[in-house]
């Protein structure tokens, strides 16, 4: 079997146990609905006259329409989406260890490496598809609670948050790192909600720009308040990380815990 | 003949001091070699050890004559293992899970679904065949998982306490299973707590005990538990009086 085959073979096997398990669709349809119904609610508070809302989420949201509507989603998305990947993330590489499944993947034609590497393909594609249904259903909403037809302005914000989505899910990719070092999926989750922590704390300081896992929704948010170089240097640490999981697996060893 | 599988002189420690200590074995094409020992005697880490699953910190590990830390593709694909736990994802079904076990291992799609058929037969795993992993019972997961390490017909076959959690028909399944590929010419390293069961099905039985190969037992033997325990209890007689480290 020839490198490329084998590679087939690897993300065909992974997506195959992606698309038939719970976790990844569960995870992806509390996303998708949990931000559309946040944020109409949002929507729907505000334009009722909820100045306390308005003073949480900031001005932008106080302008209400799309505007207002595409605000609270980005902030939203800033965080839930972290979540919601570090999950599916902590899921496809801690639970070889937690099922014990791993011992399977030792002594194979496919490498380790390369499993990791159909893993994280596999995810990577489960985002993107997660990312145009959100996006999607945020248009569906913002159109159910009669903001109107989406101006060129709104246009713009949604394909943001397309990316936002699919980036936030680059900069999760710690928690394969971290769930195989720990053997297991809470300690993925951890790390995850460990990102979202450190970053809320560097946005609220201010430097929160050239903090990578912070980065894609304060451009998402204000594209103008990012330097231009900000967003291209945070794809390295996405990078970093995926290849430290590939060597955690290469050079993998089931010592007695 | 030539060694299909073999261990020279391994040695591999765990943190607080485990592991196994120059074991030396050597399994031939067309040879069933169980190992038998004590819970912690090091059997697993054995085996672990020529998987490739742990590096040695000294010694070498070979299959196919090739040192494990350097075998390509070719050669684990000849090779069918299951150690701890079964290959058997919860999501997926019998059919799923034998299918994506042939593909690791390389198996062409044309002959998938005739190698499966014959699998989910040898196996009595028919009426399962569409049912997801997580609702089987422990023991039908266990037959799926020597199912799914036997059925690409390895030239190696590496398998850790297999008859866990069978019932006494799945235990004879799998003892026929053994013999079978080693008919073929396969080279079958198992372990196994049930000394009955090892007499059955086994050319050569080794012995492990402190993480040591001590000495080798005759399936032949008349009282095979009886002459397991005294060598066990000389072994440990003889290490103690050595100051060395106990079971």
């Amino acid at each position: 079997m020839k490198a490329r085959r084998r590679f087939a073979v690897a993300v065909s096997v992974e997506g195959r146990k992606l698309l038939a398990a719970r976790v990844p669709l569960v995870t992806a349809l509390l996303f998708v609905a949990g931000v559309t119904a946040i944020c109409t609610s949002v929507t729907t508070a505000v334009a009722s006259g909820s100045t306390e809302l308005v003073a949480k989420l900031g001005p932008l949201v106080a302008d209400g329409g799309w505007t207002g509507y595409l605000s609270s989603a980005t902030q939203v998305i800033g965080a839930a989406g972290f979540l919601a990947c570090g999950v599916v993330l902590s899921w496809s590489f801690g639970r070889e260890f937690a099922e014990g499944t791993i011992t399977g993947l030792f002594a194979l034609p496919i490498g380790r490496a390369m499993i990791a590497t159909a893993k994280l393909l596999v995810f990577l594609a489960w985002a993107i598809a997660v990312s145009a249904l959100s996006t999607a259903a945020i248009v569906l909403g913002g159109l159910a609670t009669g903001l109107g037809s989406p101006d060129t302005g709104a246009v713009e914000s949604l394909g943001r948050i397309f990316v936002l989505i699919v980036l936030t899910a680059l900069m999760a990719v710690p928690a394969a790192w971290v769930a195989t070092l720990t053997r297991g999926l809470l300690g993925g989750i951890a790390a995850t909600i460990a990102l979202v922590a450190s970053a809320q704390i560097l946005v609220i300081s201010g430097a929160g720009a050239w903090y990578p896992p912070a980065a894609p929704a304060l451009w998402a948010m204000s594209p103008a308040s990012v330097d231009g170089a900000a967003l291209p240097v945070s794809l390295l640490f996405p990078l970093l990380f995926a290849a430290l999981t590939l060597v955690a697996w290469r050079r993998l060893q089931l010592d007695r815990s | 003949m030539t060694d299909a599988m073999m261990l020279d002189r391994v040695s591999r420690s765990y943190r607080g001091g485990a592991g196994v200590r120059e074991v030396s074995l050597a399994v031939r094409p067309g040879e069933v070699h169980a190992l038998v020992g004590l819970n912690g005697a090091g059997k697993s880490t054995l085996m672990k050890l020529l998987l490739g699953m742990l590096r040695p910190d000294s010694g070498a590990a070979m299959i196919g004559g090739v040192d494990v830390r350097r075998a390509d593709a070719r050669t684990w694909s000849k090779l069918g293992q299951l150690i701890e736990t079964p290959l058997a994802y919860g999501e997926l079904t019998v059919r799923a899970n034998l299918d994506i076990a042939a593909r690791l291992r390389g198996v062409p799609s044309i002959e998938r679904p005739a190698m499966i058929a014959e699998a989910v037969t040898a196996f009595r795993l028919t009426e399962y065949l569409n049912r997801r992993a997580r609702s089987l019972s422990l023991g039908n997961r266990q037959r799926l998982g020597i199912a799914a390490a036997l059925q690409h017909e390895p030239a190696y076959v590496v398998l850790d306490e297999p008859t866990n959690a069978l019932d006494p028909a799945g235990t004879i399944l799998l003892r026929e299973a053994v013999i079978r590929r080693a008919s073929q010419g396969a080279a079958v390293l198992i372990s196994s707590h049930h000394l009955d069961e090892v007499a059955r099905i086994a050319d050569t039985i080794t012995v492990m005990n402190a993480g040591r190969i001590i000495g080798g037992l005759d399936p032949h033997d008349d009282d095979l538990e009886r002459a397991f325990f005294q060598s066990v209890l000389r072994d440990d007689e003889a290490r103690s009086e050595a100051g060395g480290p106990s079971a």
